[in-house]
């Protein structure tokens, strides 16, 4: 669907992105994560055709391109920093930023209409976009992004300024869309959210690709892919944790309890061995890691 | 895969320029708003007329002037349909000024000689100039009086000189081309003040709401500047529709209540003069806004820019064809009828005052297009890249640097 070769930007002596080269495959979730100040909204804005790239090149998909150009009517763009005309009713909100992207008013309309009685806003589509409160308001910019079907759509931040349930309603119709044909891009910091939608994950780091896969993938690049939770019956020094065989990584919880990362060819047992050879163990589980423990391992000391 | 560049018009780019202009126009032109603002315009001026009339009627007061010595005038000869004199040579000085004081009287006048005269007031009124003029006809009568002319040789001394007016222009200035050239001068005016306080609303405003992004994810800047210029002229426009029509409409008015003669403006327009002073007003009010629009995009905070001050600018051309009025035909005004920034106002006044050649008035329009066209592609160029600067302003030199790196 869109590809990137060697991207850069820099804004004045800060190299924002540097020497990206990812792709998103047609029909996926894919997400762009990093730390703040990372790339992802550089990057973003250089997909939207917001901002150029300096170097490198943006390839689309071709029924994406018209004349050498890029289809906007095949996007659709959640920005970050979004807003909207306070003193506009709802409804015309939604037909204008639409119909930017799409001709076709009647279908449009059609459409807010349906979107707007999902989100349990069709009896406010008159109202003033000002009346709303911010998570009703956050419902409109996103329909507004996704209005017109896109085949490609870039949500930067979709989950912010939602609570729970509709963190959980907008990842619902996240995988919707995506089942639907339109091919997403995705960057946001609920990472246990997007770890659940997304099919390929990049962690970007000062611009650059830290890791790029499956959840499955990037586990075994960077942390693990198993995790062992367990709690000692007495203090165990960081020291004696560090020199453990087989051990990728470990972490001090609460009080006695540890997260330990196991090295993938070593034994479940081994790694329980030495453990209990270090304090008596009181509790003992194991688990897949996390999105949000990778996200920490791979950019602890560097999130700002 | 194709490879892209990341600029691109995209198909349908004068739909989506529609479509904002459709947008920014119905966002600021309220027709309920518009008729709210006709009805308290009519207000005021029936306001302002009436205290107005009300002011010339009661101008109509007689001043009361003791006069305390008449010297050489003879009393019967002091009149003046504004002022009644009295005579008071009879009463005591100091009771006079007490009645001025009190406001019972509004002077005391003494003729000390034929030269000489004196005159006590409270403050320094206006009229008092007009009893100068008619003192200086008594003493020049007086004067005739004692050089025993006869009656025929003053009223010759007296006549003045006939100046026959030969115009050697063929056509004639007419007091409707006059009205019509100041009246469309200011509606452009107030066209292009409109336009500068939507432009910043409409841009900045936009900035600060962080609208911008997803539309210019949508459409290419430079549709996106062509649709606010387009639009917010057409609401400048639309105000001048509708304040011209109210103007002829108060004129027919005010004909059929006092009969005079405004109607007639209608027959005497010179049809060429109106097409000129339409095309004018036009471009003249697309070049401001896209000026306004271009200066918009490089502020962030309209409350605190600098730059703020720039959107003053478009007052200079009409100051300029203020001064078209007295000289038509000087170099410099002549220059400045064919000048971008000031020919939509000083060619229609000199179209009006003088003789305009066409080639002139053909040079003038389409260096005023060719602007027109500059300043919306410089307000795109400047939007492209201003549009995401949040927190300072850019430079000149920053300016100057991606106007020429834009496409």
């Amino acid at each position: 669907m869109i590809e990137l070769e060697s991207v850069c930007k820099s804004y004045q002596r800060v190299k924002a992105v540097d020497a990206l080269s990812f792709s998103v495959k047609e029909g996926e979730i894919f997400a762009l994560l990093g730390p703040n100040g990372a790339g992802k909204t550089t990057c973003i804005r250089m997909i939207m055709q917001i901002i150029q790239p300096d170097e490198g090149l943006i390839r689309f998909d071709d029924r994406m391109v018209y004349n050498g150009k890029v289809r906007r009517s095949r996007l659709g763009y959640l920005p970050e920093e979004r807003g909207l005309y306070p003193d506009t009713p709802v409804l015309d909100t939604l037909l204008y930023l639409g119909g930017l992207r799409h001709s076709d008013q009647k279908g449009l309309k059609q459409n807010a209409l349906e979107w707007l009685k999902r989100f349990g806003l069709l009896d406010r589509r008159k109202d003033k976009i000002s009346t709303l409160s911010k998570g009703n308001q956050q419902k409109v910019q996103f329909i507004a992004s996704v209005l017109h079907r896109p085949d490609f759509a870039v949500l930067d931040e979709p989950f912010s300024g939602f609570d729970p349930i509709n963190q959980e309603m907008i990842s619902d119709v996240i995988r919707e869309l995506r089942n639907n044909g339109t091919t997403i891009l995705l960057s946001a910091h609920q990472m246990q959210l997007v770890e659940r939608i997304a099919d390929r994950i990049l962690l970007l780091d000062s611009g650059r690709e830290r890791v790029c896969g499956t959840l499955q993938e990037i586990r075994a690049k960077t942390i693990s892919n198993r995790k062992i939770s367990v709690r000692f019956e007495e203090e165990v020094s960081i020291d004696k944790m560090k020199n453990l065989k087989g051990v990728r990584d470990s972490s001090n919880q609460e009080g006695n309890s540890w997260d330990v990362y196991p090295e993938e060819q070593f034994e479940l047992n081994q790694i329980l061995k030495q453990l209990s050879e270090l304090a008596p163990i009181t509790d003992v589980n194991t688990s897949e890691s996390g999105l949000h423990e990778i996200f920490l391992h791979s950019f602890n000391n560097k999130s700002n | 895969m194709n490879a892209v560049q990341q600029e691109q018009s995209e198909p349908g780019k004068a739909r989506a320029v529609l479509q904002v202009a459709k947008w920014e126009f119905n966002r600021f032109f309220k027709i309920k708003s518009m008729i709210s603002s006709v009805v308290w315009t009519l207000v005021f001026m029936v306001i302002g007329g009436g205290v107005g009339y009300w002011l010339a009627a009661s101008s109509d007061e007689t001043f009361q002037i003791a006069v305390v010595d008449y010297g050489p005038i003879h009393q019967d000869s002091l009149y003046h349909e504004t002022a009644q004199f009295h005579n008071r040579t009879e009463v005591p000085f100091d009771s006079l000024l007490a009645s001025l004081q009190q406001r019972e009287i509004h002077a005391v006048l003494s003729v000390d000689s034929p030269d000489e005269a004196r005159i006590w007031t409270q403050g320094e009124p206006g009229w008092v100039q007009v009893l100068q003029l008619r003192l200086d006809e008594l003493r020049s009568d007086f004067k005739i009086r004692q050089y025993d002319l006869t009656e025929e040789a003053h009223a010759d001394i007296i006549a003045p000189m006939a100046l026959e007016r030969i115009n050697t222009r063929e056509t004639v200035v007419s007091r409707a081309d006059k009205v019509l050239a100041g009246v469309a001068i200011s509606l452009v005016l107030m066209a292009v003040f409109l336009g500068f306080a939507y432009q910043f609303t409409a841009i900045t405003g936009e900035k600060q709401q962080r609208i911008t992004e997803q539309i210019v994810s949508a459409i290419h800047p430079q549709a996106w500047i062509d649709g606010k210029i387009l639009g917010i002229s057409a609401i400048g426009l639309a105000n001048i529709l509708v304040y011209g029509i109210l103007g002829l409409f108060v004129s027919m008015m005010l004909y059929l209540v006092f009969g005079t003669v405004f109607p007639n403006v209608l027959l005497m327009i010179n049809p060429m003069l109106l097409i000129v002073f339409l095309s004018m007003s036009v471009l003249g009010v697309l070049m401001w806004n896209s000026f306004l629009a271009a200066v918009a995009a490089t502020i962030d905070d309209p409350n605190s820019s600098e730059r703020s001050a720039l959107m003053l600018l478009p007052t200079l051309p009409v100051l300029f064809a203020f001064f078209a009025l007295f000289h038509p035909d000087s170099t410099a005004i002549s220059i400045m009828g064919w000048f971008p920034l000031t020919s939509f106002a000083v060619m229609p006044a000199r179209m009006v005052l003088t003789e305009v050649a066409v080639w002139e008035v053909l040079v003038a329009l389409i260096l005023l297009v060719a602007v027109v066209w500059l300043f919306r592609r410089l307000a795109g160029r400047i939007f492209a890249f201003s549009m995401m600067i949040h927190g300072k302003e850019p430079g000149m030199k920053e300016m100057v640097h991606w106007f020429k790196r834009a496409e």
